[in-house]
């Protein structure tokens, strides 16, 4: 297989790492004259916290010695395999809009208008205060509409809520922009339920967005109604908006139904994220959207919406090849391609959890039913000389070239993710290396201490 | 309902970013677009904005396209790309640069952006540490002037002199730059003024560069766009002298501006821009920022190796007539003078003699007017930082610019003053 077939290709170490202090000053060669650029301080707190840099360290750690290929189970994206492909309408749809010529052009800075419009219609199927394209803002990918909401509400003190666990690109940009964070838990006894009372302990008048993702990656749950409108009114009280991050809406396959946050706008100012990437297994697209339900209209007389008008007109455009796309790409979305998708991705929950029976040092607290990971516990009382859960991951990645997520970049010490949006037969595969590795890290019994001693004398 | 709206919410917006947004070239097409007379049935003429891929003159090669529905349909690209971009198309792109240069460019170097708009955010957002200022040029392309707005990064202007055909005034730039100061922006060909530079000019602009320790962000987006006797000069051969920042992009080129593929390339053969601590921050900006579209990347190497050089040439033709008509068809006009005819680009500047006109005070009054008597679209100098003047695009049909310019004329005429 070439070095671009494998499947994590994709991810490329990068050839220089440096973890010197930036400097503003340097000397050149001869000394003829002192440099006045160097690197950003800001820039190298805000990329402390990202997941590629803890990958890349695992990819590291494995060997070609270890005759096994590689499984990378620690990073999400689904596209690479072809059980998960693309539906034809969506491939169509580019492909049409490319050979028209539609495509090449600039667009406007909020998006091209049938975008927006076709945006606001599949969102608006689920909520009572209906979107207009005029509340719907185009992005190059979800990750993009984070970058330009915290731009926009960042100001002196402000601080912002973030959920831990979590997903790092907020804490990224959150530094980036200047935003102090602060974090709020999510209960693993209460099948990760937002803790409430500590969302209020924690906001003060300098509080300005609660983040909350749902679906819930990492954690796979789907909230309930009545706690999704708890959060509206504990952010109501609180005088602060909610930002909803809801990319994984087409990525569920347990029995609760998922419910858009916009539906309690009328209690709180909601502003959505989202995008194709997930639903449609598709992050190479780079298509996201910002969408501003507010019946109530706060978001423009406190103007945040003319923030997020002006970045937007100084911010990269998506490619205008799929926004004009779009609406084909919505409005052909095909029930039966998400149920096949969501059916293998349920498949994978249960036999990963129906293989980790077998494995009492990894353990899954709740099964998944949304997005495409699986948190467990690390039980590390059941093993000898692992420290925590980045040496378990190292230690796992260096003896089985399998690499599994540590708990500690999500903000979770000691727990592990495995993404589940692979194929089958890798996962069992994962699975019987996990177990193997576990196996023989376990701590030794008091009779198997015993009977080893009795050896020696 | 009440309720709500009295309430006291906790969150306002960005005041940075309105400032950094005051008067942006959208702002100011949009601005005159709302002056547009709706009762007049002739189409709008747009000669405000550099984009000519709507009209059927510039569409862009089969071939390129093809390239991209291939990539699209191997399935192979849907992914996550990497960090600066697939390999195989940093590969390609170095190739492709090199081509043009006495060197070859590694690589490892070409960092993959979201057009060349991402590469100005992301190098303006970098450099931009407290108390830092940059050199951009008067006129300017306002893309630099607002990004480095919003990070706060204090923005000090040198002239283009238009009576040197739009050379860059060197002692400008050494009165101006202080310790603190951490480059200088060249747009090369020119947006807005339409020249091409010397290379015994850019080696001085180099060497100045270089004398007061800052880098030069050059960018070349406009590279190939080059129609007259001027050969273009890539910043590149004087990355010995000074380090270089060279953006660029497919999409003049191509006439593809909504592809969103462009590039960074960090030509530093002394490692000044490594051992800064730049590149670093550079990487690790673009670790957190989004990534241009993956099948667009993987479609890269055919979308240069595929399209024929029969295609290139034809398009600058094109655009070389229309510099021409340009250029002639302003002579004619008593109000307007353009000091150098455009050799690069797809805009020329042209100086308003307010003087002749009656009832007109400035360029943005004249523009508007223009807009809502003629239904002609031209940008207002100030949007440029240059007042009084007009840019005007001629990268259009080649039909659409002879029409525009009757209506120019027309307009010129009724507005004169008369003479008794």
């Amino acid at each position: 297989m070439s070095e671009e077939q494998q499947p994590h290709a994709n991810l490329v170490v990068p050839t220089f790492r440096t973890e010197k202090e930036p400097k503003t000053q340097t000397q050149n060669g001869n000394g003829r004259s002192v440099w006045r650029f160097g690197g950003s301080e800001k820039a190298a707190e805000a990329s402390t916290v990202t997941l590629r840099g803890v990958i890349f360290m695992l990819f590291d750690n494995c060997s070609k010695d270890v005759k096994k290929t590689v499984l990378p189970l620690g990073h999400g994206d689904p596209s690479v395999y072809s059980c998960f492909r693309t539906c034809i309408e969506a491939e169509d749809a580019v492909v049409d809009v490319l050979r028209s010529g539609k495509g090449n052009s600039y667009g406007p800075g909020a998006g091209i208008p049938p975008a927006r419009r076709a945006v606001a219609d599949y969102l608006n199927g689920d909520l009572p205060n209906k979107l207009s394209p005029d509340d719907i803002f185009l992005t190059a990918g979800c990750n993009q509409g984070i970058e330009i909401v915290f731009e926009s509400l960042a100001r002196p003190s402000a601080n912002i809520l973030l959920p831990r666990p979590g997903f790092p690109h907020y804490d990224a940009r959150a530094v980036y922009s200047g935003l102090e964070i602060r974090k709020f838990d999510l209960l693993p006894d209460r099948e990760w339920e937002i803790d409430l009372e500590g969302v209020e302990s924690i906001a003060d008048e300098n509080t300005v967005a609660i983040v909350v993702i749902n679906p819930n990656n990492p954690c796979g749950n789907v909230y309930s109604h009545d706690h999704l409108k708890k959060v509206a009114e504990t952010a109501r009280k609180l005088g602060i908006m909610v930002i909803t991050d809801e990319v994984y809406d087409r990525t569920i396959f347990g029995d609760n139904p998922f419910v858009p946050m916009g539906k309690f706008a009328s209690i709180v100012p909601v502003l959505t994220l989202g995008g194709i990437s997930k639903g449609w297994v598709v992050p190479g697209w780079k298509l996201g959207w910002i969408a501003l339900n507010d019946p109530e209209g706060v978001f423009e007389y406190t103007k945040v919406t003319q923030s997020i008008k002006q970045n937007l007109d100084i911010t990269p455009d998506p490619s205008t090849i799929i926004q004009v796309a779009l609406p084909e790409i919505l409005e052909k979305a095909d029930k039966k391609f998400f149920a096949k998708k969501n059916k293998i991705l349920k498949h994978n929950v249960d036999l990963v959890c129906d293989r980790l029976k077998d494995i009492p040092c990894v353990v899954c607290p709740k099964k998944p039913e949304s997005c495409t990971y699986l948190l467990t516990k690390l039980e590390l009382s059941l093993l000898e000389n692992i420290k925590d859960d980045i040496d378990f991951c190292v230690k796992l990645a260096r003896e089985e070239n399998l690499v599994l997520l540590p708990g500690e970049a999500l903000g979770l010490k000691n727990w592990m993710r495995i993404t589940i949006g692979v194929e089958a037969h890798m996962l069992e595969d994962a699975l019987e290396r996990l177990k193997g590795f576990c196996a023989r890290h376990a701590k030794k019994t008091e009779t198997e201490t015993e009977s080893l001693e009795a050896l020696k004398l | 309902m009440g309720e709500i709206g009295a309430k006291r919410w906790n969150f306002g917006a960005n005041e940075v970013v309105e400032d950094a947004c005051s008067q942006t070239v959208r702002d100011f097409l949009n601005l005159l677009v709302d002056n547009l007379d709706r009762n007049d049935a002739r189409p709008v003429i747009p000669l405000g904005l550099g984009d000519p891929s709507p009209f059927p003159s510039f569409r862009t090669d089969p071939a390129a396209v093809e390239a991209v529905c291939e990539a699209l349909r191997s399935s192979k690209f849907n992914h996550y790309p990497s960090l600066s971009g697939l390999p195989l198309t940093r590969k390609a792109v170095a190739e492709y640069l090199s081509r043009d240069l006495s060197y070859h460019i590694s690589p490892d170097d070409v960092h993959l952006t979201v057009g060349c708009h991402q590469a100005i955010e992301i190098l303006i957002s970098t450099l931009a540490v407290p108390g830092a200022n940059i050199l951009l040029p008067r006129p300017t392309y306002p893309m630099y002037d607002s990004r480095a707005s919003l990070s706060q990064l204090e923005i000090r202007r040198y002239d283009l002199l238009p009576e040197n055909g739009w050379e860059v005034d060197l002692n400008a730039i050494e009165a101006l730059a202080d310790d603190k100061t951490v480059a200088l922006v060249l747009i090369n060909p020119c947006n807005p003024c339409g020249n091409v530079f010397l290379r015994q000019h850019l080696q001085k602009i180099a060497e100045t560069a270089s004398k007061l320790g800052i880098l030069v962000i050059a960018d070349e987006v406009y590279k190939d766009i080059v129609f007259g006797d001027k050969p273009f000069v890539s910043m590149a051969e004087f990355a010995e002298i000074v380090p270089v920042m060279m953006l660029g992009a497919i999409s003049k080129r191509w006439f593809v501006p909504g592809w969103r593929f462009g590039w960074m390339v960090t030509l530093d053969p002394h490692n000044i821009m490594k051992d800064s601590g730049l590149v670093g921050s550079l990487v690790n900006v673009l670790n957190m920022s989004t990534d241009t579209t993956t099948f667009i990347q993987g479609a890269i190497p055919d979308i240069i190796g595929k399209t024929k050089e029969e295609f290139f040439s034809s398009k600058l033709g094109t655009l070389r007539e229309c510099a021409e008509t340009c250029y002639e068809e302003i002579k004619k006009i008593p109000c307007i003078t353009c000091p150098y005819k455009p050799e690069g680009s797809m805009f020329t500047m042209v100086k308003l003699d307010l003087s002749m006109l009656e009832d007109i005070s400035d360029d943005l009054e004249f523009c508007c007017k223009l807009a809502k008597e003629e239904s002609l679209i031209i940008l207002p100098g100030r949007a440029v930082a240059l007042k009084n003047w007009l840019r005007i695009t001629f990268a259009v049909e080649l039909e659409v610019l002879r029409d525009g310019f009757v209506r120019l004329n027309n307009f010129a005429q009724r507005h004169s003053k008369k003479k008794t």
